[in-house]
C-alpha cells in the first residue's frame, strides 16, 4: 500500500487516531489498540469502543536516525511505546529532545502535525506524546488541542 | 501423504544488483536450480513482498514464469511480509504432499537498492500496520529499536552483550560466498556505530540488498542420478498479535512459539537453525520464541558462543542471517531453505553443522503478525 493517505482513509481512522479509540472486550475485560474485531486474548466478538486515557507512562522508547522519507525535517524521529491505563501504544514523542527522555516518565497526548507532503497535498496531524507538564503550568494536557 | 524431497536449490548472492531487473535475479537463481532437477517442474511459486510496494507488479509468478519460458506450468504468487518466503515453501509443500504437483520450482526474490534508502524505509513500514502507526514518521526500525530498550532494562542485559549477536553472524557470513557482508566486526564497535534506532546502530541492522534463491522441491527421493539434498517434512505457520498492544508480553512472539512448538512436537529439537534477525534483538527473541533458549537468557548465551560452531548448540545461523547473509524481504526465506537443505546434506559451502539431522528454517513478519517454521531431516 502506498503511504500516502487518502482522504476517506484518513477519515475512518479518526477514532483510533485521535480520540485514542482502543476496544475493551465484555467478555474477559481486556482492552486492546488499534481496535480490531475480535479480542486478541480471548478471541470473543462482543467489544466495545473505549476511550483511553491521555496520560501514561513510558515504557520504552527509540531515536530514529533512519526516518523514512518525507520526515527528514522531522528527525531524528522519537517513538515512544507508552502504557495508558494498562494498554500499550506506540505513538511518536514531541517537545522533547532525547537526552530529557527517561522510561517510567509520566507523558501526556498532544495533537501535532505529522506530514506535509504527499499527493494529496494535505497536512496530516496526530496524536503525539510530551513529557507530562506540571499541573498549572499548561491545560493542554488534559485535553488535545491543534496548535 | 508424498513425502517431499528438496532436489536442488540455487542462490545468487545478495549485494546491490543495479544492473539486473527483478526478474532476472528470480531467473538466475532459478536456472541454477533448475540444473539439478531430475526433470521438469509442473509449478511454479513466486515468494516477493516489497516488490508489491515498490516495482507493483502484479501477478509476479506469471510474469517470472513467462520470462523463464515455463509457459503451462501451474502458478503461484506468494506474499507473508518478511515471512513470505516460508509462505511459498509451504504452498510447494502442500502442493506435492496432496498429490496436486510432482515438481515444484519455489522462488523468492526481491529488490531493495532501486530507490533511495529513505523511500525504502517508508515501503518497509508496510511491514508493520498500516491502519493507524502508518500515520507516525517511525520507519521500518523504531519497534525495533523499542523492544531492544525494553529487554535491556527489563532482563538487566547490557548493550555491549546484544552486540555479540551481530559479531556472530558476520564471522558466519564471511564463510558464506552468497552473504552480502563477508567481513568480521569487533563487538565492541556495535554500540559506538552509527545510530539507527538508539539503542541500535547500523551494526544491529540489516542491509539493504538484492536477492534471488530457489529451492525445487519434488516428490521423489531421487534427483536426476544423485540422492536429493533433504526431506522438507512440513512447513508449520501460525498467526499471532500484530501490534504491540495486542500482547501482555512485547518481548515475546507468540506466533513463532505457535508454530515452533508443533515443529519441535513432530521431530524433536533441531541441529541447526536459520531464524530471521533482520535486528539485533529479533535474533534474541526468535531463539527465546522457538525455545532454545529461557526468555530474558538468549542474549548472555550468543555470548557466551552456545549457538556458533564448538557450542552446545543448536548452531543458529551459520550462514550469517539477515544481519550479515542479507535480507531481501520476500526471497529471504527461499535463501534460509536452501542454506538449510545444503546443511543436512553436508555441502553448504561456509560454517557448517557436522552430523546435522534435524533443521529448521524459521521467519516471522513484523512483531509477530505471522510465522513460519519450515522442518528438513537429513536423507
Amino acid at each position: 500500500m502506498s503511504m500516502d493517505l487518502s482522504i476517506p482513509r484518513h477519515w475512518r481512522r479518526k477514532g483510533p487516531l485521535y480520540r485514542l479509540e482502543a476496544a475493551k472486550c465484555k467478555e474477559c475485560g481486556k482492552t486492546h489498540y488499534p481496535p480490531t474485531a475480535s479480542c486478541p486474548y480471548c478471541g470473543s466478538k462482543l467489544l466495545e469502543r473505549v476511550q483511553l486515557p491521555r496520560v501514561g507512562v513510558l515504557e520504552s522508547y527509540t531515536i530514529v536516525y533512519s526516518p523514512p522519507e518525507g520526515a527528514r525535517q522531522e528527525s531524528p524521529v522519537i517513538v515512544g511505546l507508552i502504557n495508558l491505563g494498562g494498554v500499550r501504544v506506540v505513538a511518536e514523542m514531541t517537545d522533547v529532545d532525547p537526552g530529557e527522555l527517561s522510561t517510567g516518565m509520566k507523558v501526556e497526548a498532544v495533537l501535532r502535525r505529522v506530514r506535509e507532503d504527499g499527493e494529496a497535498g494535505v497536512i496530516y496531524y496526530a496524536v503525539k506524546f510530551r513529557p507530562l507538564l506540571e499541573a498549572g503550568r499548561s491545560g493542554e494536557g488534559q485535553t488535545a488541542e491543534p496548535r | 501423504m508424498v513425502k517431499v524431497y528438496v532436489e536442488s536449490v540455487g542462490m545468487v548472492k545478495i549485494g546491490r544488483h543495479y544492473e539486473k531487473s527483478l526478474r532476472d535475479l528470480a531467473a538466475e537463481a532459478a536456472s541454477e536450480a533448475l540444473k539439478g532437477a531430475g526433470g521438469n517442474v509442473d509449478y511454479l511459486v513466486v515468494s516477493s513482498a516489497l516488490q508489491y510496494v515498490e516495482s507493483g507488479q502484479l501477478d509476479l509468478a506469471g510474469y517470472v514464469a513467462g520470462h523463464l519460458g515455463l509457459h503451462g506450468v501451474g502458478v503461484l504468487s506468494v506474499e507473508s511480509g518478511e515471512a513470505s518466503g516460508l509462505a511459498g515453501l509451504k504452498a510447494a509443500h502442500s502442493l506435492i504432499a496432496s498429490g496436486e504437483a510432482s515438481r515444484v520450482l519455489v522462488v523468492g526474490v526481491d529488490k531493495l537498492t532501486d530507490f533511495v534508502s529513505s523511500r525504502v524505509y517508508r515501503d518497509m513500514q508496510s511491514i508493520y500496520d498500516t491502519e493507524v502507526e502508518a500515520i507516525y514518521n517511525i520507519g521500518h526500525a523504531a519497534h525495533a529499536g523499542l523492544q531492544a530498550r525494553l529487554y535491556m532494562e527489563e532482563y538487566g542485559v547490557s548493550r555491549d552483550t546484544l552486540s555479540y549477536w551481530p559479531a556472530m553472524m558476520h564471522r558466519h557470513a564471511k564463510e558464506n560466498p552468497y552473504a552480502m557482508l563477508r567481513f568480521a566486526i569487533d563487538p565492541k564497535s556495535v554500540a559506538t556505530a552509527m545510530p539507527v534506532a538508539d539503542p541500535l546502530t547500523l551494526l544491529d541492522s540489516f542491509p539493504l540488498g538484492d536477492g534471488a534463491a530457489a529451492v525445487i522441491l519434488s516428490a521423489g527421493d531421487e534427483a536426476g542420478n544423485s540422492p536429493p539434498l533433504a526431506e522438507l517434512v512440513g512447513v508449520e505457520s501460525a498467526a499471532g498479535p500484530y501490534s504491540l498492544g495486542h500482547s501482555p508480553d512485547p518481548l515475546r512472539v507468540p506466533a513463532l512459539e505457535t508454530a515452533g512448538r508443533r515443529a519441535m512436537d513432530r521431530v524433536g529439537s533441531p541441529d541447526v537453525v536459520e531464524v530471521i534477525d533482520t535486528f539485533t534483538i529479533k535474533g534474541i527473541l526468535s531463539i527465546e520464541a522457538l525455545g532454545l533458549a529461557p526468555r530474558g537468557k538468549a542474549a548472555e548465551l550468543v555470548a557466551e558462543g552456545r549457538f556458533t560452531v564448538g557450542g552446545e548448540g543448536p548452531l543458529v545461523n551459520p550462514s550469517g542471517g539477515c544481519k550479515a547473509r542479507g535480507h531481501p524481504l520476500g526471497a529471504t526465506g527461499v535463501y534460509q531453505a536452501a542454506e538449510v537443505a545444503l546443511q543436512l546434506a553436508g555441502k553448504f559451502e561456509g560454517v557448517r553443522a557436522e552430523s546435522a539431522k534435524i533443521g529448521f528454517a524459521a521467519g516471522y513478519n513484523g512483531v509477530g503478525s505471522s510465522a513460519f517454521v519450515a522442518i528438513f531431516r537429513r536423507v
